[in-house]
């Protein structure tokens, strides 16, 4: 899977012998000079953003305290839209990763050895599937259902009015129908990549265990799951980072207002959406204040992808071991 | 010894033994039960999550079909009236222009990336671990950013204006760092042997890299650079604040053009049922797009494993 690839196998670290830059020719140095443009354009990327940021930063500090987002002046809060994130990944990562994880298992040990191929294929196909598409699925189809028949049910439990907030906003718009749909699309890559972990597994140590008289949730609790615990941390620290970052899918579903009082029935909107449903509008310092929210989600995302990296190498090396 | 112990003593561990097994019995039909329903709520989760996925599957294959017919695919979009509010028109300009999007952005992304890819399989310099941590990690960022930069760059920079060209290249730098990755594996997978075999003959490293390795590295090359473009193809953030929506059909670079998913993102929530009802068709164009891709790079990965063999 491209999605992942230091989770497979790695080849053989290519040895002193580089057939390219061993030599001083035109070759060595045209490759010196794309990756160079490579580096330039990311670190390019960073920066620009930075830079059209700062004005922000430095006249009001208010993005991660305040809740008010007040164009054209400001202030710009960007308080509903941090909690509007972590609210929404984190539901879904709880629903994806409970769902996804039995799923994986389900693929490893339960289905039939040849229907297994077609089904992984299935799932990196859906894995796949552009977001906008689970957005208007969303939008078209779940959006109404909860409406009528989920929010009113939600509603009927004690104390969820002041909890939850009011059910029936906005055609079902809401934080919690965002958090449904973000989990139904990080599902496929949850599964993608654990189930792989988990077949990676190595053999020995299940048939180990099965001849000790584990029953098989045994082996896959005591063996399987452990083994592959920090692959699977990796996993779900991915979907975590596709989650944070989906954009349109959220700006559909959620509704798209600053949400104040972070009720997950009320509309509401992540940092992503936000950013793209302002943009079109956004005049002068509104312009930097989204950049600004930019680089918050760039440092979301980065210390995201650095801590799953530094996970799936600890698995990598881990499974080196046994 | 004593005479007296030859005698048959009565078995006092019999009830002790009986105990140890009844309780094992017992412990081994808890585990079994146990084993059992954890099975069965693995069943569950894989049945509760093929669900929605089927669901989506369906919903789009019912309600897309009956949309797509020749002038959804080859007349530019009209806004519909009181008069006629079926007027839809196609979405031509679409098609056109998330093909445009993506020829040009592949022609920014493919040798960057692919060059990017070689160097970081066969260096082992400070500049290629520098590029690894950036290409692994730029491969993570939301699309969103790569929409901002463009902005950023390409229009308040550059002053090109909304164009198909600004989102090109949100949609290269989006692509680059996949591309490059998956070449440095493949590039990687190419047996040691081969690049030896080479040096044997006399060959001059470049050779070797451009007329061995190159080859055999190119199917899961080509791999790699299909599921980056089936990716570009189906990404909304990084165009939609660049590219404009333009209406009309245009290859040209300079334009505003359009793309499928921004389409499906303007009308999905359009006051006009005949504009709703369209996005389905464009999700199911849009997800035949990346399926028909997706399937191409398997094929290609499949063959190369049988050249590997």
């Amino acid at each position: 899977m491209v999605l992942l690839p230091d989770l497979l196998p790695q080849p053989e670290e290519v040895a002193e012998f580089s057939s390219a830059t061993s030599s001083r020719s035109w070759y060595h140095y045209l490759l010196i000079a794309v990756s160079l443009l490579f580096t330039l354009v990311s670190v390019g990327f960073v920066l620009s953003i930075l830079l059209k940021s700062l004005p922000t930063w430095a006249h009001t500090g208010t993005l991660l305290t305040s809740r008010v987002w007040q164009p054209p002046n400001g202030p710009y809060g960007g308080l509903a839209m941090i909690v509007g994130t972590l609210e929404t990944s984190i539901i879904a990562l709880a629903i994806a990763g409970v769902v996804g994880l039995g799923t994986s298992i389900a693929i490893v040990f339960l289905i039939p050895r040849r229907l297994r191929n077609i089904v992984a294929t299935f799932i990196e196909l859906l894995a796949a599937v552009p977001s906008i598409v689970y957005g208007l699925w969303g939008f078209l189809v779940l959006a109404p259902f909860m409406l009528n028949t989920v929010d009113p049910w939600l509603n009927s439990w004690p104390f969820a009015k002041e909890v939850l907030g009011t059910s029936g906003q906005e055609f079902g718009s809401s934080l919690l129908l965002a958090a449904i749909v973000l989990s139904v699309m990080i599902l496929p890559t949850f599964v993608a990549i654990s189930r792989e972990v988990i077949a990676a597994v190595p053999q020995d140590l299940i048939e180990a265990s099965l001849s000790l008289g584990a029953t098989r949730w045994q082996m896959i609790k005591d063996v399987v799951l452990p083994t592959a615990r920090i692959g699977l941390f990796g996993a779900t620290f991915l979907s975590l980072a596709r989650a944070t970052g989906e954009t349109v899918a959220v700006a559909l579903v959620a509704g798209g207002v600053a949400n104040m009082q972070f009720h997950l029935l009320y509309p509401g909107t992540s940092i992503a959406s936000w950013i793209a449903l302002e943009f079109g509008e956004a005049q002068g310092n509104e312009i930097s204040a989204l950049m600004a929210l930019g680089i918050l989600l760039m440092a979301i995302s980065f210390s995201l992808s650095l801590v799953s990296r530094w996970l799936v190498n600890r698995q990598r090396k881990l499974l080196a071991k046994v | 010894m004593n005479v007296a112990g030859l005698a048959p003593t009565p078995d006092t561990g019999h009830e002790l033994r009986a105990e140890i097994r009844r309780t094992s019995q017992n412990a081994r039909a808890r585990r079994v039960l146990v084993s059992r329903v954890m099975m069965t709520l693995c069943a569950v989760a894989i049945t509760l999550a093929a669900v929605p996925l089927v669901m989506l599957i369906f919903e789009l294959l019912q309600k897309g079909i009956p949309v797509l017919d020749t002038t959804f695919f080859l007349k530019e979009p009209q806004s519909p009236t009181l008069l006629s509010p079926n007027a839809t028109g196609g979405v031509s300009n679409a098609i056109i222009g998330t093909l445009a999007l993506s020829i040009y952005a592949s022609i920014m992304a493919i040798p960057v990336g692919v060059l990017a890819g070689i160097y970081l399989a066969e260096s082992d310099s400070k500049l290629a671990s520098v590029l690894r941590i950036v290409s692994q990690t730029m491969a993570g960022a939301p699309s969103i950013l790569m929409g901002l930069f463009a902005f950023s760059f390409i229009i308040q920079d550059l002053h090109i204006g909304f164009s198909a060209l600004a989102g090109s290249f949100a949609l290269a730098v989006l692509m680059l760092p996949v591309i490059a990755i998956s070449t440095e594996i493949s590039v990687r997978n190419v047996p040691q042997t081969l690049r030896e075999a080479g040096l044997a003959l006399g060959a001059k490293p470049h050779k070797i890299s451009l007329k061995v390795v190159l080859p055999t590295a190119l199917s899961g090359i080509v791999t790699g650079v299909i599921l980056a473009i089936s990716r570009a193809i189906g990404e909304t953030a990084p165009v939609m604040l660049v590219i404009a929506g333009g209406y009309t059909d245009s290859w040209k670079p300079l334009d505003p053009v359009s793309a499928l998913p921004l389409t499906i993102f303007m009308n999905a929530k359009s006051e006009w049922p005949s504009l709703r009802a369209q996005t389905w068709g464009i999700a199911l164009v849009l997800v035949a797009f990346v399926f028909v891709l997706s399937l191409t790079a398997r094929i290609w990965a499949s063959r190369k494993q049988k050249v590997g063999n």
